[in-house]
């Protein structure tokens, strides 16, 4: 009885620290590629002994150039949900490319990514532009 | 004659689906959609049909066509489930079932939204129990949709783990009855290049028999401006012709994959610039169908 006992605790543990892993997996990578470097992220979370040990180990062995080609990827998919969504950023695109790429890496950091279609995607950034003003009054 | 269906993606993009139109109307056996290119979000949250839902609408009711429906937006690896978001997606999705009779319906390996935040990409998974779990989980939602369900092996340019453990991990996720897999045939000899792995190795350890759809297209490697030290990636890019090695890889799926029901080759809207490009896209296709027949009878 003592032995069924132990196995089902154990196997609860276990269940446990799998949840436990995918919470800290799910938190680090939504942390990480939205941010400017995804790899310092990681990197810090590998050397994080609060890190998870399933976690910590599966970030041992990175590879550090996939990382920046996934971060890269995901902001060009925003940029381009973007300019799909929102004629304002389109023309301004065209206009100064240079110009709404810098307005676009501000955006990127004030504002969540929260829109998976392209219609949301140009209101957040319309109320972005309302809210930094005359600054981005293109 | 196989009952194995050859067929070609969708795209939303008029000019690609005009430059297309051979591949699409006279040589396609199946159509591929991605349900989510298809709806448009209102201010409201609601997700609603857009224009391209009418069109490819239209063209079904015109000339009935085999359609199966393959998504990248459900995230099935997300381990926070956003129910809301998921049934309003779900709702979305059998309203379309409905439309175009999708006979299974699969969306990528990976998690494209984390903690609420979309980032689009499927990014690699944890190939952990729970991780698995996940997956399942995700895949029995979609069976409201339609009974057969299943995921791609994604490109992930990064591992959590060794990319020889994901064959383990995919048995794992479809360890369910009617639970597949979509075998993206350039995906493997992607992952394969990128890990500096053995391409027909790394295809050997998939489970062949949940194959239910196979993946043709091809990629380029990333500008080395991207990377330092002028390094490049394969990329999961669908914009160039489908390459030898994934014609061989394909021939040993169809030889392995005994459950198999269509081959769809996939290209990326405004990739296909002129007329001889689609020309060749429509020879991808003769060539798709000429193996399936030679190997399968």
């Amino acid at each position: 009885m003592a032995e069924v006992t132990n196995a089902a605790s154990s196997e609860h543990d276990e269940r446990e620290r799998g949840v436990a892993e995918l919470a800290a997996y799910e938190q680090l990578l939504a942390r990480a590629f939205s941010s400017r470097s995804p790899l310092a992220v990681l990197r810090a979370a590998r050397d994080d002994a609060s890190t998870p040990p399933g976690l910590r180990e599966a970030l041992a062995k990175l590879d550090e150039h996939g990382v920046r080609i996934s971060s890269l990827i995901v902001t060009r998919l925003r940029f381009e949900r973007l300019l799909n969504g929102s004629r304002r950023a389109g023309e301004w695109f065209e206009r100064d490319a240079a110009g709404f790429t810098a307005a676009f890496k501000r955006y990127q950091d004030a504002v969540e990514p929260k829109a998976s279609f392209a219609q949301d995607e140009a209101r957040a950034f319309e109320a972005w532009c309302a809210r930094e003003g005359p600054s981005v009054a293109h | 004659m196989s009952a194995i269906t050859v067929g070609i993606a969708l795209v939303p993009h008029p000019a690609t689906l005009e430059l297309l139109g051979g591949a699409i109307h006279d040589l396609a056996q199946h159509w591929s959609l991605t349900p989510e290119t298809l709806w448009r979000v209102e201010e409201s949250g609601a997700l609603v049909p857009n224009g391209f839902h009418a069109q490819f609408r239209r063209w079904r009711e015109a000339r009935p066509r085999r359609c199966v429906a393959h998504g990248v937006g459900f995230s099935v690896g997300s381990p926070t489930r956003e129910a809301a978001r998921r049934a309003a997606w779900i709702e979305r999705l059998r309203d379309d079932a409905r439309v175009f009779g999708f006979e299974w319906i699969t969306d990528h390996l990976g998690a494209s939204r984390l903690g609420g935040r979309e980032l689009t990409l499927p990014l690699p998974l944890l190939m952990t129990d729970a991780s698995a779990a996940v997956v399942r989980t995700s895949l029995d939602e979609l069976r409201a949709v339609a009974p057969d369900v299943g995921v791609e092996n994604s490109v992930f340019y990064f591992h959590l783990g060794d990319p020889r453990d994901e064959g383990a991990f995919l048995r794992a996720c479809l360890r369910e009855p009617r639970s597949h897999l979509l075998l993206d045939v350039h995906n493997v000899y992607t992952t394969a290049l990128n890990a500096g792995l053995d391409a027909r190795e790394l295809f050997d350890t998939l489970p062949l028999e949940r194959v239910i759809e196979i993946h043709l297209s091809g990629g380029v490697d990333s500008d080395p401006r991207w990377l330092p030290g002028g390094a490049t990636r394969r990329l999961d890019s669908h914009d160039d012709a489908v390459p030898e090695p994934v014609w061989e890889l394909y021939e040993r799926a169809l030889r392995g994959c005994e459950n198999l029901r269509a081959v769809t080759l996939e290209r990326m809207e405004q990739t296909v610039e002129d007329e001889a490009d689609a020309r060749s896209v429509e020879d991808e296709l003769r060539r798709a169908r000429r193996m399936l027949e030679l190997v399968r009878g």
